[in-house]
């Protein structure tokens, strides 16, 4: 556990050193929640509420999505790419430290400068719109959030290692790693909520574990949920979290195999 | 008297580099403010070179040997000091001199990756505007002293290293530069890939009169290809001459070597600096002007079968002046 | 004057065929890229007919006029990465030293950084653009040919300015060399452009308009193409244009006499 402390350590130091980098991403993501935020203030002008969103509720969920942008859709998944095609994975390999241990470390590391550079984003951008945000008022409400955005972050993170390991087969894996990457923000809940989206649409994705990263848990978070559905979410994510970890650690066995018999 | 075809008159450039202090603490205090130190990795370096010459540039890691060529070669700007490249100031990028000279970096690469080396020739031939007559000479010129008929056509991420340098190689002179800057062409090649390349720069260098400047750890390309080099050490110029003198003025010591008629005697040290010992043979290091002196009381007081003098080689010089500067740059 | 045009008109014909021969050399990774292009603008126009199924105006445009801008947004970014789609490679070139190589060979490094690769891809993503662009002309009312060369005009002056920012991305990352992010920014700021810029706040808007100028790029040609424009501001937008243009060159020239190669 030390050793993954130590990475975390480290990391931690490495994500505040590239500051430019660190300035950069934030800013984008300052523009992206300052777009939506517009458009959905255009869109409630003169109504009450959409789509069984009051309007404290739809602002609510464009901010939450900054945070869960930041929290759950950040994962090592180029890196991984990079140290498989590019050979330096074994040099990773023969430490005596998991792979998948040491990079969620490193996540973890950029989770935790980019949460915390998340709520400020927001204290300042909500001071500046005088946005009037929801909060709720059940403290099981902050409890659910909390564990289903723990459960939907270790889940994203361990979707997005699956589909970076296609690098041990392909040297190609970029290509479906960007389409992953890009699908998942709208399958995810993370542009908008999905209720907007055609009811047949929504009942396919409900059967996916990509709602479960980012549109449930801020739907936990505006109360929408009620308990006994919160417990649901939670359950379904963890089924998916179960699934996932299985098929992962097969994944990654198979491919270490095939890496190993290409002679790396 | 006509310019020197490479002339460096003072060339200094000075880095600045943020300090990067380890520690959670100062990993936040430097996100707010960086404290900038000033590096100078050339620093006032003269030296000119002839058209037709080949010269060895030595020096340890972080001399400023690539500094100085990427310089030469006009990618970096000096902080002051001049040099000019057939008469141009090679950091004004102009056409005229850029079409008249080469750089090959070793271990990195100008091909594209993922296609035959092919089309990189065929790119450099529209970037140089070589015409197609002369791009088909060059080219199988090329061909035919680098071996590479084999490797055109196949993607470059398939090529072996070897193979790979060879096709930079002659990437880098389908245009017939008349200058040209190695650093380190033969690092991590074998030893008959190593002999290849050398083979092929010097017969370039006779072939076509380049005047070519060569970086290289390996002594055996500078013992091989170059009569004079250029030593810096930290930036500043350590010798300008002949190969020769270099090892003549620091190889203070030769070698001998004795085959006794008998065991060897146990007491050898009053003679000069045991190098080794063993059986019947022994090898001695002995002051240059004590040699024949010391091989005469050798054949004097022992019974001797077969006794040589030998010079250090070159490599035993130049990693001498090395390690010191090594020690000197650590400290 | 000609011969040199004609020289640099071969060498972007050879990079683009180059190019063309590299991306088919990975067929599945381009297919994920492209398909990710394409989940990427029809899950927006999607989300854009929903919003419409539930209101008929926002901020004062209809359902035709917002799909208008949206496109729009679309041209000018496709126009930039299909030909300026180098940039996205420009850190790895200045950092593999690629770049070392451009700077000695008799071709300026800016064009050869900005052209590197011509994105046969996004060539393909423009098809379905000019398509729904097509259907929403047929919707407009009836406009005069002037009203369409000024959206053509406009729609190129904003792919100039995209260019003149590739060129300042292209000078920070030989400036800086750790700088990663800064193209993503781009990406970013220009999300606002999928929205006409009257839907945000006045803060925003004068930012979008006089600084990040995602409002000449984006909203401005179809501003105009609707009649909604007036000749100052048009006046405006050509004069941005060079101005930035003028400005990016000085800048990319100083960023080049900086430039410090990576030690090997």
């Amino acid at each position: 556990m030390r050793k993954y402390l130590a990475a975390y350590g480290i990391a931690l130091q490495n994500v505040l050193q590239r500051r430019s980098s660190l300035i950069m991403d934030r800013v984008g993501g300052v523009a992206v929640l300052a777009s939506l935020y517009y458009f959905w203030l255009a869109l409630m002008n003169g109504h009450k509420g959409f789509f069984g969103y009051s309007r404290a509720q739809m602002i609510s969920y464009v901010l939450a999505i900054n945070v869960l942008r930041s929290f759950v859709l950040t994962g090592r998944g180029w890196e991984l790419v990079g140290d498989i095609s590019g050979g330096r994975i074994s040099s990773y390999l023969v430490r005596p430290m998991s792979y998948g241990g040491y990079s969620l470390s490193l996540d973890l590391a950029q989770k935790t400068v980019y949460l915390g550079s998340a709520i400020i984003e927001i204290a300042i951008f909500s001071a500046l719109v005088r946005a009037r945000f929801y909060v709720p008022r059940h403290w099981a409400a902050w409890l659910g959030f909390a564990a289903a955005t723990a459960m939907s972050s270790l889940l994203f993170f361990i979707m997005e290692f699956m589909v970076s390991a296609l690098a041990f087969w392909t040297s190609e894996s970029g290509g479906p790693l960007f389409c992953f990457e890009l699908f998942i923000q709208f399958a995810a809940g993370a542009f908008f909520p999905l209720d907007v989206l055609p009811k047949a649409i929504r009942h396919i994705l409900d059967l996916s574990p990509f709602p479960y990263l980012v549109f449930f848990p801020i739907n936990i978070y505006l109360e929408r949920a009620r308990p006994g559905e919160t417990l649901r979410v939670l359950a379904i994510q963890g089924a998916w979290l179960a699934l996932m970890l299985f098929l992962a650690s097969r994944l990654w066995r198979r491919g270490l195999r095939s890496y190993a018999a290409e002679g790396g | 008297m006509a310019m020197p075809c490479i002339a460096v008159e003072g060339l200094t450039k000075v880095y600045e580099t943020p300090e990067k202090e380890p520690g959670f603490l100062n990993a936040v205090r430097s996100f707010f403010s960086r404290r900038i130190r000033l590096v100078h990795a050339v620093n006032g370096l003269s030296f000119s070179i002839e058209e037709g010459e080949l010269v060895g540039f030595l020096g340890a890691n972080g001399a400023g040997k690539t500094t100085t060529l990427k310089m030469l070669s006009g990618l970096l700007t000096p902080t002051s000091g001049a040099a000019t490249v057939l008469g141009h100031v090679p950091w004004r990028r102009e056409a005229q001199l850029q079409r008249r000279f080469s750089l090959v970096l070793g271990q990195r690469s100008q091909l594209w990756w993922e296609i035959p080396a092919q089309e990189t020739f065929r790119l450099n031939q529209a970037i140089y505007g070589i015409a197609e007559q002369d791009y088909r000479r060059n080219l199988g010129e090329l061909v035919d002293l680098l071996d590479l008929s084999e490797c055109l056509n196949v993607p470059v991420k398939k090529l072996s290293l070897g193979q790979r340098m060879r096709a930079e190689l002659a990437a880098a002179l389908l245009h017939r530069p008349s200058v040209l800057f190695l650093d380190e062409p033969t690092l991590g090649l074998d030893v008959v890939m190593q002999k290849k390349i050398r083979a092929f720069i010097k017969d370039y260098n006779a072939r076509h009169k380049a005047t070519i400047l060569l970086t290289s750890h390996n002594m055996d390309d500078v013992a091989e290809l170059c009569s004079r080099v250029v030593v810096i050490e930290r930036g500043r110029l350590l010798y300008d001459g002949g190969l020769k003198d270099l090892v003549a003025r620091h190889a203070r010591h030769k070698i001998i070597r004795v085959d006794f008629a008998g065991p060897s005697p146990a007491d050898l040290s009053s003679l000069g600096t045991v190098v080794s010992k063993g059986g019947t043979r022994a090898v001695l290091e002995v002051p240059r002007e004590k040699v024949s002196e010391r091989a005469a009381e050798l054949l004097r007081r022992w019974p001797v079968e077969d006794l040589t003098i030998e010079e250090i080689s070159v490599d035993d010089v130049v990693r001498g002046i090395f390690s010191g500067s090594e020690r000197g740059a650590a400290a | 004057m000609t011969k040199a045009f004609s020289r640099y008109l071969r060498i972007w014909a050879r990079m683009a065929s180059m190019s063309l021969k590299a991306q088919m050399s990975h067929p599945l990774g381009s297919v994920g890229f492209l398909l990710g292009k394409l989940i990427r603008i029809l899950f927006f126009f999607a989300f854009v007919i929903a919003i419409f199924r539930n209101v008929k105006t926002l901020g004062g445009y209809d359902l035709a006029d917002m799909a208008l801008f949206f496109l729009t947004f679309n041209l000018v970014d496709l126009g930039a990465q299909i030909f300026f789609r180098g940039i996205y490679g420009a850190r790895r070139v200045v950092e593999d030293g690629d770049f070392d190589f451009y700077l000695v060979q008799p071709c300026s490094p800016l064009f050869r950084i900005m052209f590197a690769t011509l994105d046969f891809l996004d060539l393909a993503t423009a098809l379905p653009v000019f398509v729904l662009l097509a259907m929403v002309f047929e919707r407009l009312p009836a406009l005069g040919l002037t009203r369409y060369a000024l959206y053509a005009l406009l729609t190129l002056n904003g792919v100039a300015i995209a260019m003149a920012i590739h060129v300042l991305v292209a000078g920070l990352a030989v400036r800086t060399q750790e700088l990663e992010n800064s193209i993503w920014v781009y990406r970013d700021l220009m999300f606002m452009g999928k929205f006409p810029i009257d839907i945000y706040g006045p803060t925003a808007r004068w930012a979008l308009t006089f600084v990040v100028p995602v409002a000449v790029m984006c909203t401005f040609p179809a501003k105009a193409l609707l009649g909604l424009l007036s000749p100052g501001w048009i006046l405006y937008s050509f004069g941005f244009c060079l101005a930035l243009l003028a400005f990016s060159r000085r800048y990319w020239l100083n960023s080049v006499s900086r430039y410090t190669s990576t030690s090997s």
